[in-house]
């Protein structure tokens, strides 16, 4: 038998389907069903991410549990002595200090880098020309990627001596110091934030207020910058989530005196922060004893913090969102 | 406002604008490059003879003969440096003179019986030794200088050195003779002073040109060899030639460093020129020449850190972040896929994306927590295992860390693919899962790749993560991965702020830290040249 070749359509005449071009489900079962599974597969596997938060919210929850039904959550909050390594009943978990120390660091951390990113993110979308934003984009983008152990060793090797020596500080490793090194950290996140926002903002508008006669500066104020307020403060929360969140560069340049500075300041005190303390106290800390419980209710503080400021940043993006989406 | 001001405000805000942009690469520079520029010096430096000595005993890395000579010569010059504080010695420690001349005169008496000689001529020249030790011990138990100095002259002339030449009494008088020359020179009610001064100059001595050969070997390698490095030797060298002192200037004010030389304890002594010999002498004492030190990548360190390199680390680095990627890489592209191609915009889907973003903001000490409660105290017990933090916890917690980034780099690399591609694929029959894996991937998987090396970067440099799950600052290199590991992120961090010896090595603690950076950075760049290269192409269709 001579095999023909298939799919031959004889020149000059119409083609003829000998099947439907689209199959019903109840033609083809096995692919449907098939198509449903796999869409189901794909679904269950998307889901591990849910499900990955919903552990993380669980575990840390759980262990934390044990701390608040024994101690309070009012002590916890308001008391600013912490003793946990102290002999039983005498152990005190008073973690305003920690909350304080870290709102030190972030909102002095956002003194600096808010300002400095905001220009920069200006410069970047408004002034530069191409081939200066080709080479100042990547250079930023080094900053956010370059470890943040390596900060800390920075912070304490170089920035911490530097300190003690020539602004005359009884230590180096301080609120301020930390304060700087976390600014550095945040700035990448706020500037490409800010620049996507300012980039988002119509070259129409710009032309607008230029044709009535307004300098670059002026624009920039008054017309781009508040048409683009939503995304940079999503911007400005998301640097503070890096800065709340952020471990070693705390852990390392902070000092770690679990202490409010008096007068309160006063930058070249040391301070500690809550993900220091968890750094450094939970690996010498026995399971399951009231510290590690305590550590784990600083953890739950934490999450829930970032959890409250993610929302923030979301509701300012998906406004942010809309509004560009109204004015195309 | 008037038309000037106006341009004014305009030219500063855009000077102020420029200047912030110079402000952070400033900011950049200052943190890397004096960290580089230091780091550097773990790889390239001026290695020491103690160096190449090093190398050899511990790997046999180097020339045998060459290193041979250099030694002999070195040895050699450090005799004449040895002989120095040896001759000071002997005039400041008069117990053990006793001991030794009295030691010499016993060797006498064997050697003379040895020499079958008749007994006149024996006794004679005992006596003449017992005499000559008699003498020796007065005058050592002296503090007298004058009678000292007096008396051993005249036992120099009535018992000339030539008549027991050869003999142990000939060492007798030698030592003798130090022990005047010395005692012309220093203060004799001093001694004790002399004495404490220089104990402390050999101990440093130690630490310059290692122990000496002949003494024991000390238990702890960092202690078995003098400087290795040409930097190291010239800091060891200032701390014989200065005494630091810190003395308070004014009330309340921090206390200042004060500089003396050491050679003042020694003024007017025979070891004064001592000093000025070593610092002239250093070079050929220690024969500094450059070395490429390449194998720091590989070695593993001795005890804290003190010589070695960072090879246990990095292989502790790549295994924890490509053991993460194997689990995140999948259900990351998985996900994206699922959410760019067939989910529509619905709560199931918007509650998915919620809790993309809010993984994505979970501060890293809080994976380290769930890493610890989760995979270490849950997770290994229920699949059997030991409960005990290791590198799969690690990998396991870095791979929740990089799920959102993942993720997000994916989803927008299958979106950048043009809808064109699918809709082809689509008219020619393909099914919507065959278009997605035949068809989208392909196309996306630049733009996947450049997400899945910027986040290996994001987890090699994580610490935090770690802390609870995986990560030891010392230990051994793991055999299996239910061991943990040493990692190079939380190295910098012990080799900075915990360990005591490492603070007298900064080049290493500057390097561990400089491969972590270099190893983020090269990735960064692969990332960024495949990303240059992928958009080039976008636009060239």
């Amino acid at each position: 038998m001579t095999s023909e070749p298939l799919n031959t359509i004889p020149p000059g005449e119409p083609v003829v389907f000998t099947q439907p071009l689209y199959l019903s489900p109840g033609e083809d079962l096995v692919g449907y069903i098939s198509d449903l599974a796999g869409r189901f597969i794909l679904f269950m596997i998307t889901c591990a991410s849910v499900l990955a938060v919903l552990l993380i919210f669980g575990f840390v929850i759980r262990e934390a549990v044990p701390f608040i039904t024994k101690h309070g959550v009012i002590d916890f909050l308001t008391s600013t002595s912490w003793f946990p390594q102290a002999e039983g009943a005498k152990a005190e978990f008073g973690g305003l200090a920690l909350i304080t120390g870290t709102l030190y660091v972030t909102i002095a951390a956002l003194f600096i880098s808010v300002p400095l990113g905001l220009l920069a993110a200006v410069f970047l979308s408004d002034i530069a020309p191409f081939k200066v934003r080709q080479i100042c984009k990547p250079i930023i983008e080094i900053l956010a990627a370059i470890p943040s152990v390596a900060y800390g060793f920075f912070a304490v090797m170089v920035l911490a001596p530097w300190m003690q020596k020539h602004l005359g500080f009884t230590t180096g490793t301080n609120a301020l110091n930390a304060s700087i090194i976390l600014s550095i950290m945040a700035l990448p996140t706020i500037i490409s934030v800010a620049e996507d926002s300012l980039s988002a903002v119509g070259r129409d508008i710009r032309e607008a207020s230029y044709s009535l006669g307004a300098t670059r500066a002026e624009t920039t104020i008054k017309i781009v910058i508040p048409a683009a307020h939503s995304g940079i403060i999503a911007g400005v929360v998301l640097g503070m989530m890096r800065a709340i969140g952020e471990t070693m560069v705390v852990w390392m340049a902070s000092g770690n005196a679990s202490q409010i500075p008096h007068p309160w300041w006063d930058l070249s005190q040391s301070i500690r922060t809550m993900t220091a303390t968890i750094a450094g106290e939970l690996g010498e800390t026995p399971r399951d004893s009231d510290h590690y419980h305590a550590l784990f209710a600083v953890g739950l503080l934490l999450l829930v913090f970032t959890f409250v400021l993610n929302m923030v940043s979301e509701f300012f993006l998906a406004r942010f969102k809309r509004r560009r989406e109204v004015t195309r | 406002m008037s038309m000037m001001l106006r341009k004014i405000t305009d030219k500063s805000f855009t000077g102020l604008a420029g200047f912030s942009v110079v402000l952070i690469i400033m900011a950049l520079a200052v943190v890397l490059g004096p960290m580089i520029w230091i780091g550097a010096t773990a790889v390239v430096f001026k290695g020491t003879v103690e160096f190449r000595e090093l190398q050899y005993d511990l790997h046999q890395r180097g020339d045998r003969g060459r290193l041979k000579s250099e030694t002999s010569e070195v040895e050699k010059v450090r005799k004449k440096i040895y002989a120095q504080i040896d001759q000071f010695k002997r005039g400041i420690d008069t117990e053990s003179l006793v001991a030794e001349s009295r030691k010499k005169y016993r060797e006498y008496k064997i050697f003379l019986k040895s020499q079958n000689l008749p007994d006149e001529q024996c006794d004679k020249l005992e006596d003449n030794a017992k005499e000559i030790r008699n003498t020796l011990a007065d005058v050592y138990d002296s503090t007298d200088k004058d009678t000292i100095i007096k008396t051993l002259d005249e036992l120099f002339a009535a018992y000339p050195a030539k008549q027991f030449e050869h003999t142990p009494v000939a060492e007798m008088l030698a030592a003798a003779h130090d022990y005047q020359t010395v005692a012309r020179t220093i203060d004799l009610s001093n001694r004790e002073k002399y004495a404490e001064s220089l104990a402390e100059v050999q101990e440093r001595l130690t630490k310059l040109l290692g122990p000496r050969p002949g003494e024991d070997k000390p238990a702890l390698i960092m202690e078995q060899y003098g400087a290795t490095r040409w930097d190291v030797a010239q800091k060891q060298l200032k701390m014989i030639l200065w005494i630091e002192d810190w003395e308070e200037t004014e009330p309340g004010k921090p206390m200042t460093k004060k500089l003396t030389p050491r050679s003042n304890q020694f003024a007017g002594t025979t070891l004064e020129s001592f000093f000025k010999n070593l610092e002239t002498d250093l070079p050929n004492l220690l024969k500094p020449q450059r070395e490429f030190y390449w194998q720091y990548f590989i070695d593993d360190s001795t005890e804290g850190y003190y010589y070695g390199g960072v090879g246990p680390e990095i292989i502790g680095t790549l295994l924890f972040t490509v053991m993460g990627m194997l689990f995140a890489v999948p259900i990351g592209i998985i996900s994206a896929s699922y959410l760019v191609e067939y989910a529509g915009d619905n709560i199931i889907v918007r509650t998915i994306r919620i809790c993309v973003n809010t993984l994505a903001g979970v501060p890293s000490i809080v994976f380290g927590l769930f890493g610890l409660v989760f995979f270490v105290k849950v997770l290994m017990p229920a699949l059997g295992y030991e409960s005990k933090p290791c590198i799969l916890t690690g990998s396991m917690t870095l791979a929740i860390l990089i799920l959102p980034v993942i993720i997000r780099a994916s989803e927008e690399a299958i979106r950048s693919v043009p809808l064109t591609y699918k809709e082809a694929s689509l008219a020619l029959g393909a099914g919507k899962f065959r278009t997605l894996v035949k068809v989208t991937l392909p196309a996306a998987l630049p733009g996947i790749l450049t997400g899945i090396i910027l986040s290996l970067s994001r987890a090699a440099g994580e610490t935090a993560p770690l802390l609870f799950a995986g990560a030891i600052a010392v230990g051994p290199i793991p055999e299996s991965i239910l061991e943990p590991s040493r990692v190079l992120s939380y190295g910098s961090y012990d080799i900075a702020v915990g360990d005591r010896y490492a603070s007298m090595v900064p080049h290493k603690q500057f390097g561990m830290v400089v491969t972590l950076i270099m190893l983020v950075l090269c990735l960064n760049i692969v990332a960024f040249v495949i990303r240059s290269r992928v958009s080039r192409n976008l636009r060239g269709q």
